[in-house]
């Protein structure tokens, strides 16, 4: 595993402009105005591709949620520019190109496991047919089947959170972000899920983001950031093949 | 730590505290509204009463009493205003010669009048003809003797020499029941008519009869010292009973035995009393149901904070809160709550009352002014803490609060459900109800001749009941609808949502529960306000029936007796400025072996152009068909069905009657046929009469003469062209319009004017019913955010997250309105059912105020659909504070 090293990030662009899914140039993120004010998130500049497994690490408060809704177009940067190359827009202009996945239960407690996963396709327009076709196909890709029928209030968390994987993989998104997936799970459970997530982003092509304060999760990933006050200040680290789990 | 508690809510929680305590606030208001208004009522209904009796009290002086003494004692009673004697003699018949034919009647009552009776006891004496003073001759027996004003009568007298008489005047005795009462004798020994035979004397004339009377035939001869009780008496009819049956029962104490009270003003009074009992609790029937509604609508306001209370009672306990103490800050919530909206809710009681009823106060007398406005904070007060306490002493008792938050999502049948409570209570309803409106009650003539009503209480079972199953049923079957038919609700909705339709049908049968909840509500709130404005509109639709068939027609104007006023003359009237149509009608006396009774000549293919005839009036068929019988037959009659049960008639059987005869004065048999039972016609008396045509009574009797002419206005300008016809026809004729009957009509609890707790109780309803319906939406928020949060992270788009809420609101819209239109129609016609003997005429049909209700649902599903559209946007609005908490 890599250290992180205190400098800001600068990417040299040699790749097509259609592998990188999300460009940001100098980004900065800023809540309130006046003395009040809390910069989130400031001087950002990095971009992820689509083959891209990063890992976000960094204290509370360092700004890495900020930069993961900044990245699903959830927030809007306060100067800077973001973009989304492979896109050809921005995700809202777009519904599903993005995946989050949240540290908390994000499901929607009226729709039982199928509906949550079906949901996103429905959004876009896929009939309802063909959505729960999509969703029971993701739902047994990561053997969850069986759970299709149930409410979230009826699942645990470790589960809760895999059936939200499958809803991202059911929506084929191209960038999956997933702001500490494992925060409210028991070790074993959080790793299984982090697996489930890299097996998505594999299976889909799409790339992959994880914010974390697990070394053990960031570990699973090839590149890791750090984030701190707000500035991401690690250099990429790639880990060779060998080092992925 | 209590006053720092209420601070911080106050500070932290004041949008949520304020809604509960809107909720209080419109129950309390709404009760007390309710005093407001049954305190003005009773004060109207003594007033009525007291206004009524012509003479206050009839002492019956004692055979051998001195009547000078009595008289005395009777003045200086305590609020007697004035005490004139009144000498009664029985005749043994009166007889008079006219055109050269002799009539003589049967028994006779001559009434002595001393000077200035007529002005002492205004209500009792109506003049017809002739002048006020002399002899005076009731109109009834002027037509059996064939007499009028200048003509002599002779009086025969047991025993002693008849006395002749010259008729001054002709006059009608509005009163005559309680004038000719047995005083003292109970209601079952009363006479069960007047006399029909009655000649008022001046007093000296009444001395020469009384004095040869006297030697001959004592008992014969009695007096009575009439007296008129001021009439400044308490608002309550109870109190103001209480009063003049104590006042009465101390002068007869005070007589000893030398006088005994005739009460006419305490048997007023003592049957308002009844029908202000009545009125109370039918007024608190028909209002309750929107004070409970306002206070279930307090309680899913309260529930809506029940997360954060759980929240901070489970801080509160780990930080070494003893249950005491947490009780106790509950507590504190809800006085503030209850104390709070109490007070705004008598505030707005009493505006209410002064700009609906006249009055500020919650009653005249210190105990009304007091009961309502403190039982209806107190009531205010239960509400708040059964909404905020009791639900959270139950959960200080369960024992995490994840457990209780996970029931909610459990498919969980209410214990009700399971047993099936709701058609339980609808079949026991049912049955209350048949057997209530089968036994009936109606309003019955009391013999002093007030109107009062007979009360089954258990009547008000039937609706309450349903009230309650009804809601219940609703919630099931919504319920159901929403978990079972998804399919439906899907295609229902997919022009709202589009894509979403079975997604959104989905989400709506997992929180089935809180969609049914605000369904009923809104339902209920509609139920409320269409049963109420029916109900309300049916009784002052009646109420305007019974003065147009007491008074005829817009304007009525009655001949004089004797006048032989020709059909002709109503062309003169139709030329008057202001009138439409003018039909003449005959009055006669036609005699039935030896009973006699009112005969109405009208003319059937024309009559409901100047007045109104209700199918509720008759039997046998419609207004129009007996109409239609009346004029294809010449001879048809219409009876009162105490005649057809009398007679045992059945139709096409002939009746012979004895009517007079123009020419010759003498009574003829004149065939006719029974076609149909007429309760009820206009200007007729509430007792046995007959309709038949105009024509063949002249035909038959050579009279053709017109007895009142009823004019119809169209409604507009009546008094004004009414006053134009006094001044046309002179002091002739009497011209009454419907607005002098419109006070005179009726009990005294029909003459409630119902105008003000109309107003008052639609209001409600439709704050309720817009409440109900906004409420959902703003109570679901919170989840809602959540849902639109997520969704938002998934792609959806502002419009799509609209529609799943506005597909909400339909589906709450579209069945809350459906079933609060059914069981609005039920539950009007069960009112009216139930509470048949409040209308008088009974109702043909149901007066449903469209306007009203359309107005009323159109703001109703405009709230839904504004609250909708508000939860909407600020749902979308903060989606991002939202996803930061996911």
């Amino acid at each position: 595993m890599s250290t992180p090293t205190p400098t800001p990030l600068h990417l040299a662009d040699a790749r097509p402009a259609t592998d990188v899914v999300v460009r940001c140039a100098d980004i900065a993120h800023t809540f309130g105005s006046g003395p009040t004010a809390v910069v989130a998130v400031t001087q950002v500049t990095c971009e992820v591709r689509r083959d891209s497994r990063l890992a976000i690490m960094g204290p509370s408060g360092s700004g890495k949620s900020t930069l993961i809704h900044l990245m699903a177009g959830l927030e809007s940067v306060t100067s800077g520019t973001i973009s989304w190359p492979a896109f050809g827009g921005t995700p809202g202009g777009s519904p599903g190109t993005v995946g989050v996945v949240f540290q908390g239960p994000s499901l929607i407690p009226s729709l039982d496991a199928l509906g949550n996963v079906a949901l996103p396709l429905i959004i876009q327009g896929v009939s309802d047919a063909e959505a729960e076709r999509r969703a029971a196909e993701a739902l047994e890709a990561l053997g969850l089947g069986w759970l299709s029928a149930r409410l979230p209030d009826e699942l645990s968390g470790g589960q809760a959170q895999r059936i939200a994987v499958a809803r991202v993989l059911a929506a084929g998104p191209r960038l999956i972000l997933a702001d500490e997936p494992t925060g409210q799970l028991d070790r074993e459970t959080g790793s299984h899920v982090i697996d489930v997530l890299i097996e998505a982003a594999d299976r889909l092509g799409a790339g992959l983001v994880i914010t974390t304060h697990d070394p053990e999760v960031a570990g699973k990933l090839s590149e890791r950031w750090l984030m701190q006050d707000g500035e991401l200040r690690a250099t990429p680290h790639h880990d060779s093949e060998g080092d992925r789990p | 730590m209590i006053t720092l508690w209420i601070q911080g809510l106050l500070r932290r929680r004041f949008g949520s505290l304020a809604a509960t305590a809107a909720g209080v606030a419109i129950a309390v208001a709404m009760i007390a509204s309710l005093g407001s208004f049954i305190a003005s009522a009773q004060s109207s209904m003594t007033a009525r009463a007291a206004s009524g009796v012509a003479v206050d009290w009839q002492v019956q002086v004692a055979p051998n009493a001195d009547p000078g003494a009595v008289a005395t004692k009777t003045r200086a009673a305590s609020g007697v205003t004035k005490a004139l004697p009144v000498g009664f003699a029985h005749s043994t018949g009166l007889s008079a010669t006219s055109n050269g034919t002799s009539q003589t009647t049967g028994p006779a009552i001559i009434l002595g009048l001393p000077t200035g009776y007529a002005a002492a006891f205004p209500g009792e004496i109506r003049f017809l003809s002739g002048t006020h003073n002399g002899v005076l001759i009731a109109q009834q027996t002027a037509a059996n003797l064939h007499v009028m004003p200048g003509d002599s009568v002779t009086i025969g007298l047991e025993g002693v020499t008849p006395i002749a008489v010259t008729v001054a005047g002709v006059i009608d005795l509005p009163q005559a029941n309680s004038l000719f009462q047995t005083v003292g004798a109970p209601a079952q020994s009363q006479p069960l008519a007047p006399p029909d035979n009655v000649l008022l004397v001046p007093s000296g004339t009444y001395g020469e009869i009384s004095s040869a009377l006297t030697v001959a035939h004592p008992e014969l001869v009695s007096i009575q010292i009439h007296a008129a009780h001021s009439h400044a008496l308490a608002a309550d009819p109870a109190v103001s009973y209480v009063d003049i049956t104590s006042a009465a029962h101390n002068l007869e104490a005070t007589l000893a035995g030398s006088g005994q009270v005739g009460d006419n003003l305490g048997a007023a009074l003592g049957a308002a009393r009844g029908d202000s009992g009545y009125a109370t609790v039918l007024f608190l029937f028909l209002g309750l149901p929107g004070a409970v509604l306002a206070g279930l609508l307090t309680v899913a306001v309260a529930t809506s904070g029940r997360d954060r209370r759980r929240r901070e009672q489970a801080l509160l306990r780990t930080r070494g809160a003893s249950a005491r103490l947490v009780g106790r800050l509950v507590a504190s919530e809800a006085l503030i709550v209850g104390t709070i909206g109490g007070a705004v809710g008598l505030a707005v009681a009493a505006l209410v009352g002064a700009i609906s009823f006249g009055t500020v106060g919650f009653g005249q007398s210190p105990v009304s002014a007091t009961i309502w406005p403190l039982s209806a904070f107190l009531i205010g007060l239960g509400i708040a803490v059964g909404a905020v306490v009791i639900p959270a002493i139950r959960d200080f008792r369960t024992v995490i609060v994840s457990q209780a938050r996970a029931q909610l999502s459990r498919d969980h049948t209410p214990w009700w459900a399971r047993i099936w409570l709701d058609l339980i209570l609808l079949a026991v309803s049912a049955a209350v109800f048949s057997i209530t409106t089968q036994d009936g009650y109606s309003l019955v003539l009391a013999p002093e001749g007030v109107a009062s009503i007979q009360v089954n209480y258990w009547a008000f079972f039937g609706p309450a009941l349903f009230w309650v199953g009804a809601g219940l049923l609703i919630w099931r079957i919504y319920r159901s609808v929403l978990r079972r038919r998804q399919g439906t609700v899907a295609r229902l909705i997919r022009p709202i949502t589009g894509s979403l339709s079975h997604t959104s049908s989905h989400m709506m049968s997992r929180t089935s529960p809180v969609l049914a909840r605000g369904a009923v509500m809104f339902a209920l709130a509609l139920t409320f306000a269409i049963s109420t404005s029916v109900f309300n509109s049916t009784y002052q639709h009646q109420a305007e029936v019974d003065a147009r068939l007491t008074n005829g027609a817009d304007i009525a104007i009655t001949e004089p007796p004797g006048s032989h006023t020709p059909v002709s003359a109503g062309t003169t009237i139709q030329k008057v400025p202001g009138v439409g149509a003018v039909e003449p009608l005959q009055h006669r006396y036609a005699y039935v072996g030896s009973d006699l009774q009112d005969l109405f000549g009208v003319r059937a293919s024309s009559i409901t152009k100047a007045t109104l005839l209700q199918d509720a009036y008759f039997q046998g068929g419609t207004a129009e068909q007996l109409m239609a019988k009346l004029a294809a037959q010449p001879d048809a009659i219409l009876v009162s069905s105490e005649t057809v049960k009398d007679f045992q008639l059945h139709p096409g059987d002939l009746i012979r009657l004895r009517l007079q005869n123009a020419t010759t004065q003498s009574l003829v048999t004149v065939p006719f046929h029974y076609v149909g039972v007429a309760n009820e016609f206009p200007t007729a008396p509430k007792d046995s009469f007959f309709v038949a045509n105009a024509t063949y009574i002249s035909s038959q009797t050579g009279d053709s003469s017109v007895s009142s002419f009823l004019v119809d206005t169209g409604g507009r300008g009546t008094d004004a062209v009414a006053n134009s016809l006094r001044h046309g026809l002179g002091t002739s004729a009497t011209v009454t319009s419907i607005g002098a009957a419109r006070s005179s009509v009726g009990s005294s609890l029909t003459s409630v004017d119902l105008g003000g707790l109309t107003r008052v109780e639609l209001t409600f309803a439709l704050l309720i019913a817009a409440a109900s319906g906004g409420l959902l939406f703003v109570l679901g928020q919170s989840e809602r955010k959540r849902t639109f949060a997520i969704a938002t992270v998934l792609g959806a788009r502002r419009r799509q997250l609209r529609a799943l809420v506005l597909a909400e609101a339909a589906v709450v819209a579209i069945g809350g309105t459906i079933a609060g239109v059914v069981l609005g129609a039920v539950l009007s016609h069960m009112l009216a059912s139930v509470l048949t003997g409040v209308f008088d005429p009974p109702p043909a049909a149901l007066t449903v105020p469209w306007s009203y209700l359309i107005v009323a649902g159109v703001i109703a599903i405009v709230a839904i659909v504004a609250g909708a559209i508000w939860s909407a946007r600020t749902a979308h609005r903060p989606a991002i504070e939202t996803i930061r908490e996911l």
